[in-house]
């Protein structure tokens, strides 16, 4: 054999096995329990965002529309969940021409003359050229956070969506006067969602000048939407990350992308004294075991418990199921927490299989068009520490 | 005696139109635009038909792979007669066979899945019927049941092709037409049914609540293993077959199967190989992704998800595809001058390349032409939809359009046949035992292995220094 058949030999069979250690390696190893040796040893940060005595949350509205069946079948009829929300012809932003074919810039023409103190001229016109409007609802929440030293500090978390629907929710809970009173410090959007975030001259008519903070990823017509609402205040872009705000009150941004072109997400942490961490969400798109485990990694809270939870952690939003929300389900009790009021997106077939599962869900009232005892619903409070 | 599209493929010789990469290159513009404009009209959310729901587009997409194959591969053609095949102008040829695989896909669905399976088995296959049950609006059930329909398209894009490449249309590969292509659709469509059964059956039995336990083994088997209760476990190896038997068809040219003689032994080899090969990415795909993400935390969403990150294996692997096709379908399978086994090393490190070009391409720029988003996670957004898409425009352009224009059809001789025969035989016979193939091939292994742990260690720091989404 000459030296040339040789290494030709040689290498025929060097390129063949470099393939089968390499597919054996992957096949053998990969999902070996030994393969867990490589993971980074992730260092907790224990950053000190200090304690607050207690947090109480009222429930605004979590009814962010009324009848998911009209929900879906517009997001069926306008070609499904990947569909830019501005271009469904929800309300506000109608234009007359039908579902599927809104847009901001038409929409917005038509009204933002009246925005932020003619809601009801405005609410008219919207009527008349949007889809759906009577089944819009909304979700807000007013945040109360006792300071250690007594002294208590208010926030909005979302502002909803139907300007009508969230005027009312606002008057019922007396939003309308501490806005009016400049008791609410900051207004906190968790997501640019229709259902958080359209709402907003509602807020405004009230205290234009309220401090905003919104998550990064809005998108160029929720940016301008803030300033053709009418809003005279300071505008904060939060990073994603960890975003201290008070003593024992952080928000945390998710850079993740949602349905109908949405992108990022701020939720809420509080430290408690004596009790240990509470999580406030609007939605929670980015999950409440990813909430938790952020807050292991990232915060350092009283007892290394995790006490509460209060929003929407966006389960079941529209009725539907997945395995995968199973695996919620099964899991959500290694985390130990001791208060859940959930409510909004979570769904209410979520709310059943937590309450079957034996987690500690905090029930409410079913009033003012909540649909289930199983959320903490429209008016219902609940109070961490 | 009647000759139908048996050997078509092979025996036919593609001829470029001009020299060098042109023509491939103007196969690539072309078969994009034509992709860019069918993906607005029949999928983009900001586009006419909007069937990226996502999971209605999903079907179609996945179901019209499998009606191509289907024609090609196991009914070669059937009944277009070979003259027909030789002498019809590409154009109108594309036009009808796509035409017959649409009316087949459509009466598929809507016939055998929806209103037969549906309305008489198995409730989740029909829309309408799903709406009856309390709490399920019309979106979410036509999107179930379009999920069960394409996980259904999942197994059998896998087991078609398969029993071609691995089985060689045993026993039936004497058959005549259309006696041998229905009895390879039999077989394949009743084993997709098995593996159905017994892979995403389950899912579906705990999608409705309470679970299913009457219909459907719940919790599901593979829940400890995969950390998980979703099917999704089952989508990303599964993907991974439907990848391999495309790797092994077209740049592995079925090596190292090709080397044993014995045939059962060869079909049986390849028909498992083709499995482990696609277990072997499956678990590293998945540990590739603890590796720079970190552990995946189960009961959470999105990234960190486990569900996620297996149907994330799957739409790596479809990454995996696109590239290898195109140095199949456009390259004249490059190279082709060395031994099989450099060949086939060479040309998979070109599609590895490729797959990781692509997808960092795909997730740097897709949102902003695809009417998508930015981001990996997102719950409605799957890659495999334009990469599939992608990949049956090409099929269309390969198979039934012989790559017009950038090439022209000319039929082999007989003596050109059996030349092409002759000299693949020589390439198989050229691979044999020896002692110095022994001492490369287990120098090869160590190289592998070695491979395999850079990667390993060195996946993190690559990851993050690529920054494939900013502010992730």
């Amino acid at each position: 054999m000459s030296d040339n058949m040789k290494r030709r030999d040689f290498l025929k069979g060097a390129a063949t096995g470099v393939g089968v250690g390499l597919l054996g390696a992957m096949g053998l190893y990969s999902y070996s329990s030994v393969r867990k040796g490589h993971f980074p040893t992730t260092e907790r940060k224990m950053t000190d965002i200090g304690t607050c005595r207690s947090v109480k949350v009222t429930n605004i509205t979590e009814t962010s529309w009324f009848d998911n069946g009209v929900l879906m079948g517009d997001i069926k009829g306008a070609g499904g969940l990947l569909v830019n929300q501005y271009d469904y012809n929800w309300p506000p932003f109608g234009n007359g021409k039908g579902l599927g074919k809104g847009s901001y810039e038409e929409g917005i023409e038509k009204i933002k003359h009246l925005l932020p103190n003619r809601l009801d001229e405005a609410w008219e016109i919207i009527e008349g050229n949007s889809v759906h409007p009577e089944n819009a609802g909304g979700y807000a929440a007013l945040v109360e956070v006792e300071e250690m030293s007594g002294n208590k500090r208010k926030f909005l978390l979302d502002v909803g969506w139907s300007y009508k629907w969230c005027d009312e929710c606002f008057k019922r809970e007396g939003i309308d006067t501490m806005l009016e009173n400049k008791e609410i410090e900051a207004l906190f959007f968790s997501h640019e969602h229709f259902d958080h975030f359209w709402g907003l001259p509602v807020a405004l008519k009230y205290d234009p000048d309220i401090t905003i903070y919104i998550p990064e990823g809005f998108y160029p017509e929720g940016l301008q939407y803030i300033k053709d609402c009418g809003h005279t205040g300071k505008l904060i872009t939060v990073k994603n990350g960890l975003n201290p705000v008070i003593p024992g009150m952080a928000s945390y941004v998710f850079a993740i992308p949602i349905i109908c072109r949405v992108y990022g997400e701020q939720s809420l942490y509080f430290n408690v004294a004596d009790k240990g961490l509470v999580s406030v969400t609007g939605c929670c798109h980015q999950g409440i075991i990813r909430f938790a485990e952020t807050a292991y990694n990232e915060i350092k809270y009283e007892n290394d418990n995790c006490h509460g939870i209060y929003g929407g952690l966006h389960i079941s939003p529209f009725d539907d199921w997945d395995p995968k929300y199973d695996d919620l389900v099964i899991s959500l009790g290694d985390y130990g927490f001791e208060r859940i009021g959930c409510n909004h997106c979570t769904g209410v077939l979520c709310a059943k299989k937590f309450i079957a599962a034996g987690y500690p869900v905090v029930e409410g009232t079913a009033k003012f068009r909540s649909k289930d005892k199983a959320y903490l619903g429209n008016g219902d409070t609940i109070t961490f520490g | 005696m009647e000759r139908f599209g048996e050997g078509y493929l092979e025996e036919r010789k593609l001829v470029k139109r001009w020299s060098g990469p042109i023509p491939a290159l103007v196969s690539l513009v072309l078969t994009l635009g034509i992709f860019y404009l069918s993906w607005w009209i029949f999928q983009d959310p900001r586009g006419v038909m909007r069937m990226y729901t996502p999971y209605v587009g999903y079907m179609y997409c996945r179901w019209w792979l499998i009606m191509m194959i289907w024609m090609v591969y196991i009914f070669n053609y059937w009944p277009f007669k070979r003259k027909w095949l030789e002498n019809t102008h590409p154009l109108l040829k594309g036009a009808i066979l796509t035409t017959i695989s649409a009316v087949i896909l459509i009466t598929l669905i809507k016939g055998f899945f929806e209103g037969l399976l549906g309305n008489y088995g198995l409730a989740y296959f029909n829309p309408e019927q799903l709406e009856k049950l309390p709490g399920v609006t019309s979106f979410f059930a036509i999107e179930y049941s379009a999920l069960a329909i394409l996980m259904f398209a999942a197994i059998a894009s896998w087991l078609s092709p398969a029993w071609v490449v691995a089985f060689e249309e045993a026993p039936w590969q004497k058959l005549k037409q259309p006696a041998k292509g229905f009895s390879i659709l039999m077989l394949t469509f009743f084993l997709s049914m098995v593996v159905y059964f017994v892979t995403m059956h389950p899912h579906m039995g705990i999608l409705y609540h309470p679970w299913q336990y009457f219909t459907s083994i719940a919790p599901p088997y593979w829940e400890q293993f995969a950390d998980t209760v979703s099917g999704n476990f089952h989508i990303s190896w599964i993907m991974c077959c439907t990848v391999v038997v495309w790797l092994v068809e077209t740049i592995w040219e079925r090596y190292p199967f090709n080397l044993i003689k014995n045939d059962w032994a060869r079909r049986f080899a390849c028909f498992f190989g083709i499995i482990g090969i696609a277990l072997a990415m499956h678990f590293f795909l998945y540990f590739a992704q603890e590796l720079t993400w970190g552990e995946a935390i189960r009961g959470t969403r999105r990234a960190f998800a486990p569900d996620w990150r297996w149907l994330h294996v799957g739409e790596m692997a479809i990454f995996f595809l696109v590239p290898a096709l195109f140095v199949t379908f456009y390259c004249n399978n490059w190279p082709k001058k060395y031994s099989m086994p450099v060949n086939v090393l060479i040309r998979t490190v070109v599609t590895l390349i490729g797959a990781i070009a692509l997808y960092i391409v795909y997730y740097k720029t897709s949102h902003m032409f695809l009417g998508t988003q930015k981001g990996f996670s997102h719950p409605q957004q799957f890659p495999m939809i334009p990469m599939i898409w992608l990949v049956n425009i090409w099929l269309v352009h390969h198979w039934f359009m012989d790559n017009w224009p950038g090439w022209k059809m000319v039929q082999k001789t007989a003596e050109e046949i059996d030349a092409d025969h002759e000299a693949h035989q020589a390439a198989i016979n050229d691979v044999r035992w020896t002692p110095r193939f022994g001492a490369g091939l287990g120098a090869g292994v160590a190289m592998g292995v070695l491979f395999y742990f850079i990667t390993v260690w060195a996946l993190p720091s690559v990851y993050a220094a690529v920054n494939i989404i900013p502010g992730k």
